[in-house]
């Protein structure tokens, strides 16, 4: 990454998003936050806490509640040339806008052959693990990445956060930025004080090994690098980072080298972004496999109830049980 | 054909009106020079020369679906000769003379509607000169374009600019929760937003009372908190004089407006409709007699502005603009498959479109994709 060496703070990802938010209300006066929550209270997961005060209401705006009005007034002022940052409360609330998300916010550009441009960022947090209510724990992603004209960003840490919350809101391209709620004060690190982007087309190697690939995003990749520690095994993990357009070169690349990929991720199983993965895998590096695309995943069931949603989300016994079936596969 | 048709209720003509339909007044006439009256009757008449064109293409063959606005020409024309050059506009498909009267290029719209891409379109129709108002690709799901125009007002009133965003929707949309959306955050941000239900009282086949309870569609503005007016639809100096009220205070800092422009679909929906299926076409020929055009002619002639050879000059030279746009359109080569690719994600498109776009390129010149592109070439 190019972030500068000097200075760093301890930061965990929701002050590491607060951070990028404040770095780009200051460096561009066409960057306007908005959602519902937002303002004087600072978001109820306090992503926007304090910028309020340092920009004003016409900066940092309090909108009606209303996913769908917001998703669309964002679109027409992205129209126009703003670079609207909206906070969707919880992914599972960006239903309500699935109409202006496919047929405008990631259409008018190619509708338009290019005359309209829609540079606006949607920050939502999703995933499992801090037993809300109904609705506030989806990893419905694949919703988003079938809609062709659309970036879907998710970090796994807060400086990955910073950088590329960054890199989305400076992106002319609508992007969706999934920020996990586990991970907003799981831990903190060491995260640049100035200013930097990373990369919006290029997953990121966490670990590299011989053995087995593992892919993962989000909350996931902490779940598989604690199990990859665990059983002491060669494991390469790889941060997808970016979920669309997805840096399939470094995916097949690494199972070329291993021969065995297993693919972790809360998603529900039937469509979940693992089974492009794998049908990459499989149309593009069959040759080299070892053993069968493994897919360690949530079931198809509805989000369940706090109780019993522990044994939904993939755990690290869950991705044991994943990577040990693909090394003692045998032909 | 079934048996049931819908029956109709005819609309309260309880609105603004400054002409009646035989064309005499009953309202103050806004103050409009004569060019300007002439430019909107100039509008009105290649309005309709290029709709009874477009119907004559499409049965042959050269045009996808098309719809009209025969008879309703009014309600998009007043509202758009209401704005200023800089303004915006967020039309629906059934505001051919609003896209006229500003100088949409009539070749591009119809290239559209022949199905080429709008990379073709644009490089092979280059505008000489862009319409003094900037109109948005219509809205096909109407509703949401009267939402992302809300948006397009906002961006105005953050900035201190004193443009207007200016939109139409149908009265069947006013059911989409994008138009509530559209007047709440309009009128919660006192957006300088002017929104025009074009109430004509059919949405295909669903009449107005089924859309909704409310006494009439300019209602929707009292819950939502802004001044909602209900205009005859076929009186072109009525919609032109409440638009311009509108847009004058939505200049000047007052907020938006809802205006209700009552007509009737007298045509069909479009192309693909045939309304005698569902409903009684005895009114509709009734409501020809409301035709716009007549009614603005005999103001015109009151003033000394029109004669029967005005009318057949500017008849003869709108057919020919329209007969000329329409082979320019014809002339067009066909979209390069390949252009479904543009305009996608800026800079690099990712891996799976470098990919997707070589296999269409493989297809395209007889060779196999799957065979014949080695993926690990794609860096």
């Amino acid at each position: 990454m190019n972030a500068p060496t000097t200075g760093t703070t301890d930061l965990n990802l929701v002050q590491a998003v607060n951070q990028a938010l404040r770095d780009e209300l200051a460096r561009d006066p066409a960057v306007r936050v908005m959602g519902y929550d937002i303002g004087p209270i600072g978001g109820v997961f306090r992503a926007t806490e304090g910028l309020y005060d340092a920009f004003g209401g016409e900066r940092v705006i309090d909108t009606p509640l209303s996913e769908n009005g917001l998703i669309g007034a964002a679109v027409g002022m992205a129209m126009r040339g703003e670079r609207p940052v909206v906070e969707i409360q919880f992914l599972g609330f960006l239903y309500n806008a699935f109409g202006q998300f496919v047929c405008l916010m990631s259409n008018v550009r190619e509708r338009s052959g290019g005359q309209f441009s829609v540079p606006m960022t949607i920050r939502t947090p999703f995933g499992g693990g801090i037993k809300p209510l109904q609705f506030h724990s989806e990893s419905t992603e694949s919703y988003l990445i079938h809609t062709p004209g659309v970036r879907v960003v998710c970090p796994s840490t807060p400086a990955e956060a910073k950088g590329l919350l960054a890199a989305s809101i400076r992106c002319d391209d609508p992007v969706v930025f999934l920020e996990h709620s586990r991970l907003y004060r799981a831990f903190r690190e060491p995260v640049p004080d100035a200013p930097y982007v990373l990369p919006l087309d290029q997953a990121r190697v966490v670990r590299e090994g011989r053995d087995v690939t593992v892919l993962a995003w989000g909350a996931m990749v902490h779940t598989a690098r604690q199990a990859i520690d665990e059983m002491a095994v060669d494991a390469e993990l790889i941060d997808l980072r970016v979920l669309a357009p997805l840096d399939v070169k470094t995916i097949l690349d690494s199972v070329r080298r291993t021969g065995r990929c297993v693919i972790v991720h809360e998603a529900r199983r039937t469509l979940g972004l693992g089974a492009e993965l794998s049908a990459l895998v499989n149309e593009h590096v069959f040759d080299c496999l070892k053993a069968p695309v493994r897919r360690v995943t949530a079931f198809d069931v509805q989000f369940p109830e706090n109780q019993t949603e522990d044994f939904y989300l993939p755990d690290i016994r869950r991705v044991r049980h994943g990577i040990e079936s693909v090394l003692q596969y045998k032909f | 054909m079934g048996q049931h048709k819908w029956a109709e209720q005819a609309p309260d003509e309880d609105f603004f009106r400054i002409l009646t339909p035989d064309g005499s007044l009953v309202g103050d006439a806004p103050d409009l020079d004569d060019a300007t009256l002439l430019g909107m009757y100039r509008a009105l008449v290649l309005t309709r020369a290029y709709e009874t064109h477009t119907i004559r293409m499409q049965r042959r063959g050269e045009l996808s679906v098309t719809a009209q606005s025969m008879y309703e020409e009014a309600v998009g024309l007043g509202a758009a000769a209401a704005l200023r050059e800089g303004d915006w506009c967020f039309p629906s498909y059934r505001q051919f003379a609003a896209h006229l009267y500003w100088g949409v290029p009539m070749d591009r719209t119809l290239a559209v509607l022949r199905g080429g891409a709008p990379e073709t379109i644009a490089e092979h129709l280059p505008l000489e000169k862009p319409p003094g108002v900037t109109f948005t690709p219509y809205g096909v799901i109407l509703g949401t374009n009267v939402l992302n125009a809300a948006g397009s007002a906002m961006a105005d009133k953050l900035n201190g600019r004193d443009t207007v965003t200016l939109a139409f929707t149908g009265e069947g949309s006013t059911s989409e929760g994008d138009f509530h959306d559209a007047l709440n955050f309009a009128a919660v941000f006192k957006a300088p937003l002017v929104v025009v239900v074009h109430n004509n009282q059919w949405a295909i086949s669903t009449p107005a009372h089924r859309q909704h309870a409310a006494p009439t569609f300019a209602h929707k503005a009292l819950a939502h908190g802004l001044p909602g007016e209900r205009v005859d639809g076929n009186d072109v100096l009525a919609m032109y004089q409440k638009t311009r009220e509108a847009v004058d205070r939505a200049r000047a800092g007052g907020g938006p407006t809802l205006i209700e422009a009552v007509t009737y679909r007298v045509v069909d929906h479009n192309t693909s409709d045939s309304a005698e299926v569902y409903r009684d076409q005895a009114l509709a020929e009734h409501w020809k007699q409301f035709d716009p055009r007549p009614r603005f002619e005999a103001y015109l002639s009151a003033r000394g502005l029109f004669s029967e050879a005005l009318r057949e000059q500017y008849e003869a030279d709108c057919l020919t603009e329209v007969q000329a746009a329409a082979a320019r359109a014809l002339a067009l080569p066909r979209s390069d498959p390949m252009t479904m690719f543009d305009s996608q994600l800026q800079g690099d498109p990712g891996w799976h479109l470098r990919l997707q776009q070589r296999e269409l390129a493989a297809e395209l010149s007889g060779v196999n994709p799957f065979t014949s592109i080695d993926p690990e070439t794609l860096a």
